[in-house]
């Protein structure tokens, strides 16, 4: 038997975690909430193909499925993990099992009891083979050691930091066991109507046009959720969003739901507010990435010149409108455990570009250095201006460059699946964790023919791969901090790939919305505690 | 005639089968696939899993063993499953096709009356300011883009007038009986198929018009004012009744443009058809819904235009002893 010590401090916030934990969450809130009220909510992206998509399937149904199913916890915006349906989490002194004590008194949306059992079945059936991936490689076991309790065993020590973000993270829902055991996960029905233990529970479904949430009356919580009925509906068009704000048909928009230059406008009433917290979780980056497989791209000095070259404030302020801003390193700003600015940083300057490049063995022979391809990824409206900017800022230097702005299925397949490209413009969006979602970008483990928005250019470092590695089992957090920084400033310093911008993700809300935006997910929490000051 | 209604609708099934192959071969030609875009959502890095995925969603098969099986299910009457919605193709479209019907209906609707009204109008008051006007009217909305008219219309009947919704296709969570429902999503109609409408109605009005003049000069007209009819039964009676055969050819030509359009329209007004789910299924290289639609929206286009055909049977003679 295990032998756990008494170490239930947080890595991050170690007294306020604990009286959280034993107090359960500690919704913010800024006035006495009011009950009751419907709420119109959107996002600034599409429908999503299912309610809940297992292996995660993007943004959309992560934002559908969380409001019904959750996780054991929940990152605060101040970095503190509150427990959700656990109630703490205590590691054994090698960090390599993990005891999870569960909250009781939880029932499923269709009145079984939530138990141990469904937290075994989510962590072996669920997590580990489909939502987690490669985060939980070293995941051997789970067990119901009661039923509200539960050992996790692993191969290898486990940070609890980095286990605690994947339990809280987009690949940790809890699913009822009673429902998935001995179906298909990924194409079961029950997905587009799923059964959670969450604050609401699905009403209705109209495919197109909305999805509509009724309270739990049943919630384990029983004071909450505050709101009456949720319905997220969909616009395909960002101008129609700021309409449905105008004519008073819409109360909250997340992520980017209109288009920049309206955000102004929409706010200087009063009416309406714009708030970028919320996101330090999902951080999303506008990135570069040069094909390794090219020869002139081997050269670390040619990347350097090429990131030199780039203006990334002229693209935060005249793209993004001001919202966005140059990236330092590998690693967003917004991640406040793990940023450094004791990074490599290229700040834009054409003739030093130039001068490296003629260094390099390139020299403007006959008005051109060289030739090369460079794709940008048309998902997102922003890359193709990026992509006509960087193409303007490359034959400054005299580079003779090939633009292409795919559609979303070319861009994936030419930038990672065929690496067709040698300069791509790309997009990732980043957690707190590095690993793996930013790490992978860069180690060798990241090369994985058609994986997506990881290591799509080839390179390959042992030194970097060491890091990483050191990374993923280093349990004292100090020093886990002092290895991922190491690995910034190798990643900033070689830079296959490098963030050009931190991008600023914006919620639009009606004033009288309150409570939004209180955690580093925001778009993926229950918004059980959200209310109307009606 | 029944032969001729028969003819028809066999020619139904060789268009269905083209349309099948046709697009089947265009979207796999087309560079990414389903696969691709599934798996980057779903941010899977690991070997296995993505050899499993590409196994569960048959693209480990060669190109054209898909295709032999989806003719054969599509023989069956299956439309197969669509792993990126999670539910069979059919469900899918069952739920969304009656929005895009309405839509189109009420557009056509819209396009018909306001067209030949105007067309009518224009004729008889030919070479005046009301022709002019028309005439104007009608270059304005061929010219203007849908989403653009769409969002004007928007902007203003909605956004500042506030006598319209801004989309979607009835009140969320009102259920007031049959009567109320049908009136609520008319409610909704109004802007999306009048946004939809007009671009239609602007070419029937310069259709109408020019149709109405060719019949105006012809000798029965002459004969029926001669025999003292009043200039409306005139009119309504023989000049418009002769004018309207190319304005059913129209109609059935541009019943699979409506369809078009409406992935536009829809967009912009988020009313939930399958315009929408088609553009998506596009963008995702969803083949198994992309076909799908293509398929009903083709058989409903053929039935369409069949319909058409045997309107005009009725409208002319002439036809009939061809």
């Amino acid at each position: 038997m295990n032998r756990f010590s008494r170490r239930d401090i947080l890595i991050s916030g170690a007294g306020a975690a604990l009286a959280s934990r034993l107090a359960g969450p500690a919704f913010a809130s800024t006035a006495t909430p009011k009950r009751g009220g419907t709420m119109i909510a959107s996002w600034g992206g599409f429908e999503p193909q299912s309610l809940f998509v297992p292996p995660g399937g993007g943004s959309s149904p992560y934002f559908t499925s969380t409001k019904v199913l959750e996780r054991l916890f929940r990152l605060t915006a101040e970095l503190k993990f509150e427990p959700v349906l656990a109630l703490e989490l205590k590691p054994a002194e090698d960090f390599r099992s993990y005891i999870v004590k569960l909250r009781d008194g939880v029932t499923w949306h269709d009145g079984q009891p939530f138990t141990a059992d469904d937290v075994v079945f989510s962590a072996m059936e669920y997590w580990k083979p489909i939502s987690g991936g490669v985060s939980l490689n070293a995941l051997e076991s789970a067990e119901a050691a009661d039923p509200h309790a539960v050992v996790l065993r692993f191969k290898a020590p486990v940070p609890e930091f980095f286990l605690k973000s994947v339990l809280a993270g987009k690949s940790g829902l809890v699913i009822p066991r009673h429902i998935y055991a001995g179906s298909n996960i990924i194409t079961n029905q029950v997905n587009n109507m799923p059964v959670g233990t969450g604050p609401f529970k699905v009403k209705e479904w109209v495919r197109g046009s909305h999805v509509e949430y009724l309270r739990n009356d049943k919630y384990w919580n029983p004071e909450l959720p505050y709101l009456d009925r949720l319905v997220i509906r969909w616009w395909r068009d960002p101008a129609s969003r700021s309409a449905a704000f105008e004519a008073g048909q819409l109360d909250i928009g997340t992520f980017n739901p209109i288009p920049m230059p309206d955000i102004p406008r929409l706010t200087s009433g009063g009416k309406f507010v714009a708030e970028t917290k919320g996101y330090s979780n999902s951080a999303w980056v506008t990135t570069i990435e040069f094909n390794q497989r090219r020869e002139i791209f081997k050269k670390m000095e040619v990347r350097q010149a090429l990131m030199s070259a780039i203006d990334r404030q002229f693209i935060a302020d005249t793209i993004f409108f001001g919202r966005a801003h140059p990236s330092v390193g590998a690693i967003p700003s917004s991640n406040a455990i793990f940023f450094t600015r004791d990074v490599q940083d290229y700040p834009f300057d054409a003739n030093k570009a130039a001068k490296m490049l003629d260094a390099a063995g390139y020299p403007a022979k006959g008005g051109s250095r060289f030739n090369l391809s460079l794709v940008s990824a048309g998902w997102f409206e922003e890359n193709i201006k990026i992509g006509q900017y960087v193409k303007q800022a490359f034959e400054d230097i005299d580079i003779t460059v090939d633009l292409t702005v795919p559609d979303r299925a070319t861009s994936l397949k030419r930038i990672y699946s065929d690496y067709d490209y040698d300069v791509a413009i790309s997009n990732n969006s980043g957690s707190i964790e590095l690993i793996p979602g930013t790490t992978q970008c860069y180690t060798t483990d990241g090369i994985v023919k058609g994986a997506a928005f990881r290591n799509a250019t080839g390179y390959s470092n042992p030194k970097l791969d060491e890091i990483v590695a050191r990374m993923t089992v280093e349990t004292d957090e100090p020093r886990r901090v002092a290895l991922a920084r190491d690995f910034d400033r190798l990643a900033s310093i070689e830079a296959p790939l490098l963030p050009m911008v931190d991008l600023e993700a914006v919620t639009i809300a009606r004033a009288d919305v309150r409570n939004h935006s209180m955690t580093a997910d925001f778009m993926g929490e229950s918004w059980a505690e959200i209310w109307l000051d009606r | 005639m029944r032969r001729i209604v028969l003819r028809r609708l066999l020619q139904i099934i060789p268009l269905v089968f083209a349309v099948i192959v046709l697009n089947f071969v265009l979207i796999h030609l087309a560079p990414g696939s389903l696969f691709d875009v599934m798996t980057s959502e779903q941010q899977i890095t690991d070997p296995a899993m993505l050899d499993q995925l590409r196994h569960t969603y048959g693209v480990d098969q060669p190109t054209w063993v898909q295709l032999v099986k989806y003719i054969w299910s599509v023989m069956r009457l299956d439309l197969g499953f669509s792993y990126r919605q999670n539910a069979p193709v059919l469900d899918v479209i069952m739920q969304q096709l009656p929005a895009t019907v309405i839509l189109m209906l009420a557009a056509t609707a819209i396009a018909l009356l306001v067209g030949v009204t105007a067309g009518v109008m224009a004729s008889v008051r030919v070479n005046t300011i009301w022709d002019n006007l028309i005439s104007l009217g009608a270059v304005f909305f061929f010219a203007a883009p849908s989403f653009w008219l769409g969002i004007m219309m928007t902007v203003l009947f909605a956004v500042k007038l506030g006598w319209f919704p801004v989309g979607g296709m009835r009140t969320i969570g009102t259920d007031n009986g049959a009567f109320a429902d049908a009136l609520d999503v008319m409610y909704h109609l109004a802007l999306p198929a009048t946004a939809l409408g007009l671009f239609y109605a602007a070419t029937y009005a310069r259709v109408m018009r020019a149709s109405m003049l060719e019949v105006f000069r012809l000798d029965f007209v002459r004969t029926a004012r001669a025999k003292g009819l009043s200039p409306a039964r005139v009119v309504l009676a023989h000049v418009m009744r002769n004018a309207l055969l190319p304005i059913v050819t129209l109609l059935g030509l541009q019943l699979g443009t409506v369809l078009g359009g409406s992935v536009v329209i829809e967009a912009v007004f988020s009313w939930p058809g399958i315009g929408s789910l088609l553009f998506d299924s596009v963008m995702s290289r969803n083949f198994p819904m992309v076909l799908g639609v293509l398929v009903l929206g083709s058989l409903l286009v053929a039935v369409a235009n069949a319909t058409v055909d045997i309107l005009y049977l009725r409208l002319d003679p002439r036809i009939r002893l061809r």
